[in-house]
């Protein structure tokens, strides 16, 4: 087995954007729904390519170049997007004029960037990266299956390095009917967010090394001696339903401190990619913020080393082990 | 390496449900491109290649009682997946170990642009019909057969199903499982003919790859999914398989969000590394199931791709999108099934609808022209393009069982 590394992470979401300033102070949010803080996109880019893109691939953009600034890495081997709605805005737009104006005079514009793999393309054009590229989107696994992708070449030898991310946007209109199925927007929920976050992955040792990528294991039972790990990282977020699935599965282990961090960075389909950026940047800096334990954790009692990060779907399962460096 | 053995497919698009009416049409030369008479839309006028029957009719063919929350794509999807199921002789009990991937883009939208207008205060199963994603798709697609392993759904636009037999492919080699289901399933909907009718690349004949006079592409629908599995896999449950996935490749044109490269370097790169990862060498190919949409620009770059990559060692050649429209994110896995079905029947797929050649283009196949061809031997070697928006292009090599 090669070792896997994760290198650098940065987000953009409802907390401080590029930056881990939430470790420190974390932005508390009451809304059922919070849209993320933008940085100053003009500080990445020309105002007028800000102005032919939408929130989700600037966003997108900074966070995959503010990486590539952080690891001196120019051509990623790969780029590995994961998004479940994809280019929402547009989408909602181009389908509400289709409603409002009929088929006729529709312009081009919200199409030719509408499609799933907009965001994952863009950044290769953007970067000028001809290497391996796709995007999944699938539900709230979208992430997980980006990082599996890039475990699976890293372990066959065809990548040494992989930028995946996780994206997703939301606009007040979908917002409603997401609350109307009760994914999101119920009480006692996490907010509803938006997310951007952009991962290196790599094969090489690096002093900045964030920390290791030690397993992954999506929808089966993971090869992971659950008793030399740390600390669990679960996913609830105050609906029941969901929650049940994380109780159901800890009850196994009381023993072990549980972590989140949906009610940092609030619940979307992708928000699984932020927690494995929170839980990255815990390993690096060698503790986890209080604020992090669940309500009924047993505390961590001695060093931190690694992180078991669990994300439910339904009957289905991932595990992503992280370790310190 | 490993081999990956095919050891079924099913398929449904507008030339017919199932191989058999599929090998037919396609032995024939019998286009499925004809007048919309599915898709709710005003433009009439346009083409398509529509699976030839309606949701309920579906529905039956499936033994299913009526159910409104089942999108065209999830039902194509399933009629597709049975047929593979059965050939490759999986019943429900096999597939606890099996992971199912599937590709998709437009997923559910034919059901939300049907119920779009009353969405400000629709009931929760409305909502729940608008908010279905892609993953929705594929969920559905599974349901009656499962569970599987896990799922996941690939979404690159057109080159979206050949992207999901490549991770399919990965899984395999990685151990991860010893049988993978890969493939895609997309129906029509007014959301995406109304996007490529602004982007003016609609034909309104029927559509002419590689051909002088080619004026943009039709669009179809359809859904198609291999069978893939380990050698292990393979002797232990003594099937025979049908070919091989020798080699694939998937590399970025990072060109345009909708054009590709004058040079087709995306195009270029995904077939040479498809030729490395088989071992073979452009003369070892004996037949390209091209991407050829018929539009202006992809034939033109895909032409100059082919040629640098093959120089004047050209193997027959031929776009099968002039019989089912592109079928967008399916397209990979439909044309993969039609290159099993020429491996398997010895024949070349033409390219009908051509007439008279491009300026530095390819000269396709035609239903005329293909007697003249070598047909393919026995120990044969197929590549198959598929390309999609923002230059995600991918390659397979797909080969006769020795």
């Amino acid at each position: 087995m090669r070792k896997i590394y994760i290198q650098a992470a940065e987000q953009i979401s409802m907390q401080q954007p590029l930056s881990e300033e939430w470790m420190q102070q974390p932005v508390w949010h009451q809304e059922a729904f919070v849209q993320a803080i933008n940085p100053a996109f003009r500080d990445y880019m020309a105002p007028n390519e800000a102005r032919r893109m939408g929130n989700l691939m600037k966003r997108a953009l900074v966070t995959t170049l503010k990486v590539l600034s952080d690891t001196g890495i120019e051509y990623p081997d790969a780029i590995i997007t994961g998004t479940c709605l994809g280019s929402l805005d547009y989408t909602e737009r181009l389908l509400s004029a289709m409603v409002e104006n009929g088929e006729e005079a529709l312009s081009p514009t919200y199409f030719m960037q509408s499609t799933h793999n907009t965001v994952g393309s863009a950044l290769a054009i953007y970067t000028k990266t001809h290497g391996y590229n796709t995007t999944y989107s699938h539900g709230c696994i979208s992430f997980d299956l980006t990082i599996l992708d890039a475990w699976m070449q890293m372990q066959l030898g065809h990548i040494r390095t992989a930028l995946v991310g996780g994206h997703d946007e939301m606009v007040e209109s979908y917002f409603r009917l997401l609350q109307n199925t009760g994914y999101v927007g119920s009480p006692g929920m996490v907010p509803c967010g938006e997310v951007a976050m952009s991962m290196m992955l790599t094969t090489d040792e690096h002093a900045d090394n964030l920390c290791e990528l030690a397993g992954i294991s999506v929808g089966q039972c993971p090869d992971i001696d659950i008793h030399q790990v740390d600390v669990i990282m679960t996913g609830v977020n105050g609906q029941p339903a969901n929650d049940a699935l994380y109780q159901q599965l800890l009850a196994q282990w009381p023993e072990k401190p549980q972590i989140q961090y949906k009610h940092l960075f609030g619940e979307n389909f992708t928000t699984s990619a932020l927690g494995l950026y929170a839980a990255a940047h815990c390993l690096k800096q060698g503790s986890i913020p209080s604020f992090m334990l669940t309500a009924d954790s047993v505390p961590l009692e001695h060093e931190l080393r690694n992180i078991l990060f669990v994300n439910c779907q339904g009957d289905s399962t991932n595990y992503i082990l992280l370790k310190a460096v | 390496m490993e081999p990956i053995y095919i050891t079924g497919c099913g398929i449904i698009s507008a030339i017919g449900v199932g191989k058999e009416a599929t090998l037919a049409a396609l032995q024939s030369g019998t286009t499925g491109i004809g007048l919309m008479k599915y898709l709710p839309s005003c433009h009439i006028d346009l083409p398509v290649g529509e699976v030839q029957l309606s949701n309920h009719e579906m529905m039956q063919l499936l033994g299913i009682s009526y159910d409104k929350r089942l999108t065209r794509t999830a039902l194509m999807g399933r009629i597709a997946l049975r047929e593979a199921l059965q050939e490759a002789g999986l019943e429900k009990k096999d597939l606890r170990t099996v992971p199912f991937i599937s590709a998709t883009t437009v997923g559910g939208m034919d059901q939300r642009e049907a119920y779009y207008a009353q969405e400000p205060d629709c009931d929760a199963l409305h909502a729940s019909i608008a908010t279905h994603h892609c993953g929705t798709c594929t969920e559905m697609i599974a349901e009656p057969f499962g569970p599987f392993a896990s799922l996941a759904t690939v979404s690159t636009a057109c080159s979206s199903a050949t992207n999901a037999i490549i991770t399919a492919a990965n899984m395999l080699r990685c151990g991860l499982a010893d049988i993978v289901i890969a493939g895609g399933a997309e129906c029509l909907t007014k959301f995406h003919l109304n996007g490529f009718n602004a982007l003016m690349i609609l034909d309104h004949e029927q559509c002419r790859p590689f051909d002088r006079d080619r004026a943009g592409l039709n669009l179809g629908e359809g859904a198609a999914y291999l069978v893939l599995e380990s050698v292990r896999s393979i002797e232990q449950r003594g099937v025979t398989p049908l070919a091989r996935l020798s080699g694939y490749g998937n590399a970025c044109d990072a060109f345009h969000q909708t054009a590709s490269s004058p040079n087709g370097d995306g195009a270029y790169h995904a077939m040479q590394e498809a030729l490395q990862s088989a071992g073979l060498t452009p003369a070892d190919i004996d037949y390209i199931n091209a991407h050829g949409t018929g539009t202006i620009n992809n034939d033109a770059s895909e032409s100059h791709a082919i040629q640098r990559l093959f120089g004047s060692n050209l193997p027959p050649v031929s776009s099968t999108k002039s019989f089912t429209g592109h079928t967008t994110s399916a397209s990979g896995s439909i044309e993969a099934v039609f290159c099993l079905l020429a491996l398997r029947h010895q024949f070349l797929p033409p390219n009908i609808n051509w007439h008279n050649p491009m300026e530095d283009g390819i000269i396709p196949i035609t239903q005329e022209s293909k007697a003249n061809c070598q047909k393919p031997k026995t120990n044969c070697h197929i590549l198959s393009n598929a390309f999609g928006f923002g230059g995600n292009d991918s390659s397979i090599i797909l080969s006769a069982l020795p």
